[in-house]
């Protein structure tokens, strides 16, 4: 079972939000500020933080740097406030994602277990997965810290929460076949079931975005009967 | 600007006709004045000696265009043509000699030979009856205004039409600065100060418009400070409920409860984004308007809805990405809510691209269309207590149009439904 530690100074944000995240598979513990959270990861390892933006004495955007300093360990950070520069500078200081208060717990399910399969699937404390800050394909560009693609001509190309999972899952694989089981996985961050069917719809509208065009060859190959391949050569930045 | 060269150049022409009358008057008394002293100098010369030597000594004190004469009788006749012109040396001769009357002088042409209008003689009367006759070489009747005169006056009048326009400029400028800081002082966080230049006025002006300025800004920080904290203590106790929702064991409550979170949640954020007005401090991208409406589209086809797009492969402008996808997505969601099918449709036109969003719904009333764009103002709230939100979609949608040089119209369809056309230039250059 994933260990979660819970850091927010509202008792019953951080009680209910444990008894929440336990109901649904994962040991959970709880911090009401950066002097608890320090204490409870020394004694404990645990898989996932959740950090509170706002928190009386060390804020939050501080106690993720700190984290960040000795640990690759996700983190997601919570805030009341949805300002745009908030969540890029959560992003920038090393979280892995930002959920805005109030926020769908199955949202924030989908998300942890999101985070949690990517870590999972580099191999979490060596390899410095999270700290991959962009993708390169194609002249095109995946920035992960803001969560934006820009076409080879400095185009912003605006995609859709599904598509940008679905792209990220691609370009960690790329030049694999994936199957529609691992890409409806990996799309999961949103929270309405996504079956079988959509994972066909939301690749082709991700085509629609990122191809150029009917002459070209295409950047997203379906494998019939096994899935989808990524084709253009990935760089990491 | 324009005024104010006319008016300079009114004040300009009319002073300098007044100036030039002026001078002609004085250089003619001038000349008179100058004309009596010599002439009633010559009286005196002559009067002074015996009556032996008078002629030897007038013809003395002859020279240039005066020659002098003494005789028993007097030389002149009075009358003749141009005599009006001598009236006031008369006058003069009068005032000046303090001995003479009227009857002493007499101007006009020797009475001996025919009137040439070069000459004139004035005879003066000495205390013996006897008199001075001094021959003048008329000027001509008219004083010369030289082309002279016109070409340098109208020179200096051009010298000060310039002049004057820069002054005017240097005036003017600050006004415009003014009106400028003044249509910005809305948008933006970016503070459009007023320089404090040009005379003593303006910098008064300029230091109390900036004063203004600040308590302005003050104002709204203040504001929406206030609000973005009432949100936030807001925020938590709906975390809370929204987390207690999911321990209930009636899902039915449970479904009901939750929307209800949902409801607050949203009214709060367009409540927070139409107080922030168009954030001018996220930045500006250059980016595919027809892929972010792909994006808003698709998202309402997941939710159900029944929307199509109809686009060209890319339709790319500079614009704020964020505050973009708001005023779409307000829009895309308003006819879904209201109007049944939604069709969305792009076109690029060279400098702007053009959004018609239409839908089949019952559209608004022609004389309410205009009213739907302000703040706070929803169709018959009591007819669709469902349909939520509290009239700032579209209002929130406008403002961020017209803070991107863009513009928004609402209008009924021919064949029913609302259509609601959003404008915005492609470059940013193109935005004031």
């Amino acid at each position: 079972m994933p260990a979660i530690l819970i850091v927010d100074d509202d008792r019953d944000i951080r009680t209910l939000l444990a008894a929440f995240l336990a109901a649904n598979g994962y040991t959970a513990q709880t911090a009401q500020d950066g002097a608890e959270m320090q204490e409870k990861l020394s004694r404990t390892s645990f898989d996932l933080a959740i950090l509170d933006r706002m928190l009386p004495g060390t804020d939050g955007l501080a106690l993720c740097r700190q984290i960040r300093q000795s640990s690759t360990m996700p983190i997601i950070m919570l805030t009341a406030r949805g300002e745009d520069e908030d969540r890029i500078a959560g992003l920038e200081t090393g979280a892995d994602d930002y959920v805005t208060k109030p926020f769908n717990p199955h949202e924030l399910l989908a998300r942890i277990r999101a985070i949690l399969r990517r870590a999972g699937h580099s191999g979490a404390q060596t390899a410095p997965e999270s700290l991959i800050r962009a993708y390169h394909f194609e002249g095109w560009n995946l920035s992960l810290e803001r969560r934006e693609l820009v076409n080879p001509e400095g185009v912003m190309v605006d995609l859709s929460t599904g598509e940008y999972d679905l792209l990220v899952a691609f370009l960690e694989s790329p030049n694999r076949i994936l199957s529609r089981d691992h890409l409806l996985e990996a799309a999961r961050s949103q929270p309405e079931a996504i079956f079988d069917r959509a994972i066909d719809v939301q690749v082709s509208r991700l085509r629609k975005k990122i191809e150029p065009g009917e002459a070209s060859p295409p950047l997203i190959r379906t494998v019939r009967g096994a899935g989808y391949l990524f084709v253009p050569k990935v760089t990491r930045l | 600007m324009l005024l104010m060269l006319i008016g300079v150049g009114i004040v300009h022409v009319a002073s300098l006709y007044a100036y030039q009358h002026a001078l002609n008057r004085e250089m003619g008394l001038a000349n008179e004045t100058r004309l009596a002293d010599r002439l009633l100098t010559i009286r005196r010369s002559v009067m002074r000696v015996v009556p032996g030597e008078r002629e030897s000594v007038a013809h003395e004190v002859s020279g240039g265009p005066v020659e002098a004469h003494w005789s028993a009788t007097e030389h002149a006749r009075s009358g003749g043509p141009g005599m009006a012109l001598w009236e006031g040396l008369r006058q003069r001769l009068v005032v000046t000699s303090g001995d003479l009357l009227d009857e002493d002088i007499v101007i006009g042409a020797n009475r001996k030979s025919e009137a040439d209008p070069h000459f004139v003689l004035v005879s003066l009367r000495l205390p013996d009856q006897s008199w001075v006759n001094i021959t003048l070489f008329a000027p001509e009747a008219k004083p010369q205004t030289g082309h002279g005169t016109v070409l340098s006056t109208t020179l200096m009048a051009l010298g000060v039409l310039l002049v004057s326009m820069l002054v005017i400029r240097w005036m003017t400028t600050p006004l415009q600065r003014f009106a400028h800081a003044a249509r910005t002082l809305y948008h933006g966080t970016d503070r459009a100060e007023v320089p404090e230049t040009g005379p003593r006025e303006f910098r008064d002006v300029a230091r109390a418009f900036n004063e203004m300025q600040g308590r302005i800004r003050q104002l709204i920080a203040t504001r929406v400070q206030t609000l973005a904290a009432v949100s936030h203590d807001l925020k938590t106790p709906l975390t809370r409920m929204r987390l207690r929702a999911e321990t209930l064991t009636d899902r039915a409550a449970a479904t009901g409860l939750i929307r209800d979170i949902e409801d607050m949640e949203r009214m709060l954020e367009q409540t927070l984004t139409h107080l922030r007005g168009d954030r001018k401090d996220e930045e500006m991208r250059t980016l595919d308007l027809a892929a972010l409406l792909t994006t808003l589209v698709n998202e309402a086809i997941d939710r159900g809805a029944r929307a199509t797009i109809i686009a060209g492969s890319s339709a790319i402008l500079d614009g704020r990405p964020l505050a973009l996808k708001r005023a779409f997505g307000n829009l895309i969601d308003n006819a879904v809510k209201y109007g049944g099918d939604v069709t969305v449709a792009i076109a690029d036109t060279g400098s702007e691209i053009r959004t018609e969003i239409a839908d089949t719904g019952p559209g608004i009333p022609e004389a309410r269309l205009e009213e739907m764009l302000q703040p706070f103002t929803r169709l018959d709230p009591s007819r669709n207590p469902d349909l939520g939100g509290f009239g700032l979609g579209l209002s929130i949608a406008k403002e961020i149009m017209e803070g991107h040089g863009g513009r928004i119209a609402l209008s009924n369809r021919p064949g029913g439904g609302l259509l609601v056309l959003a404008v915005l230039p492609k470059h940013a250059s193109a935005q004031r």
